[in-house]
């Protein structure tokens, strides 16, 4: 399966006994149920439910792992640091240790679990993808470059951090869906969310177009063929 | 994945802000339910934290207690033992501990001169 640099994404290590509950407060999806070797994606939002990042954390049992995304890592730590309060949390930051790879193109029945294999850590997040998190000089090999990853996530409708996933777009928006999760309490960003769901009004909805015929305006991820665009249905 | 957790990875600066000395008032209507909570026992204490969480980013946290393991600023306000965590002192001066008594939604609340908005049902506050 091809894989690709990831090159914009960044590795916390949150430790202390608090540190899951504590994302689980202040994202969209649930978080507070993972287990050791368990890897999910979730969605930190601003109160107007914009987004801030999408992270995948991987529970690694002593401690979560939280790969994010070093343009929005000033942004995301101003958001959570001022929340810490008295609570169990350290946070650092350890991206220089790292390489960090998306292999994609996959049909996993299963996922969300962690798998290590010569050196790198795998976290399965989706069927159609996995996080790929190496140590610093551990060899990988990139077989793909972004424009054909581009291309197959346009065919796909995967939405990507950069593209679709910006501050610009609510995660309902941005074919996020699956990680806004329904029933799970609180958290910042909420009441709008619900809110929109529960009065089935989306707004604008990622999509899939023609190139040749969409309105340029709306598309996110440019192909030559197909694009992406969010955009009202 | 190099955790970095071995060795010297720097930790991120948490953003804490100032302690304040905090003022806050109770009303009297809170302080009659008080008296019914706390009876003749005034050892016990009134906790007024803040948690992360909820919808607008923190919740209110009231608890009666003995005592806490949380760095506190003890206050004695109408003869009421009250402790406020130093850490979440820049969001609660200024508070007034109120009492609202009605069938739904009722309880005690927070009026808070800090808070910018608070979410549909009172418990969290930005």
């Amino acid at each position: 399966m091809p894989v690709v640099a990831y090159s914009d994404a960044c590795l916390m290590v949150w430790n202390g006994l608090d540190a899951l509950k504590f994302i689980d407060g202040l994202s969209t999806n649930k978080i507070i149920d993972m287990k050791s070797g368990e890897a999910r994606q979730t969605v930190f939002t601003t109160s107007k439910a914009k987004i801030i990042d999408i992270v995948t954390v991987f529970h690694m049992n002593s401690f979560i792992a939280v790969q994010g995304h070093q343009s929005k890592m000033d942004q995301l730590m101003r958001h959570v640091t001022p929340r810490i309060l008295d609570q169990d949390v350290q946070i650092t930051d350890v991206t220089l240790r790292n390489d960090f790879y998306v292999r994609y193109g996959l049909e996993q029945q299963e996922f969300g679990s962690i798998e290590s294999l010569e050196g790198i850590t795998y976290g399965h997040v989706s069927s159609f993808y996995s996080i790929m998190i190496a140590s610093k000089g551990t060899p990988c090999d990139v077989t793909s470059n972004l424009t054909e990853f581009d291309q197959w996530r346009i065919e796909q409708i995967i939405p990507w951090h950069g593209s679709e996933i910006t501050e610009k777009y609510h995660p309902l928006a941005c074919g996020l869906k699956s990680l806004v999760h329904p029933a799970k309490g609180c958290y910042i960003g909420q009441e709008v969310l619900t809110r929109m769901s529960s009065r089935g009004k989306q707004g604008k909805l990622l999509v899939k177009v023609e190139t040749s015929t969409a309105d340029q305006r709306f598309i996110t991820t440019l192909g030559e063929v197909n694009s992406l665009a969010i955009t009202r249905p | 994945m190099d955790c970095g957790t071995c060795e010297t990875a720097g930790p991120i600066q948490v953003m804490a802000p100032e302690v304040i000395n905090v003022n806050l008032s109770i009303s009297s209507k809170a302080q009659s339910m008080l008296n019914d909570a706390f009876g003749d026992d005034r050892s016990m204490a009134l906790l007024v934290g803040v948690l992360s969480g909820g919808c607008s980013g923190y919740m209110y946290d009231l608890q009666i207690v003995e005592d806490t393991d949380q760095s506190c600023q003890e206050l004695v306000i109408d003869g009421f033992r009250v402790l406020v965590p130093n850490a979440s002192s820049h969001l609660l001066n200024g508070i007034e501990i109120d009492y609202v008594d009605r069938l739904m939604g009722g309880g005690f609340k927070i009026n808070n001169p800090n808070a910018e908005s608070s979410c549909g049902c009172g418990e969290s506050f930005a």
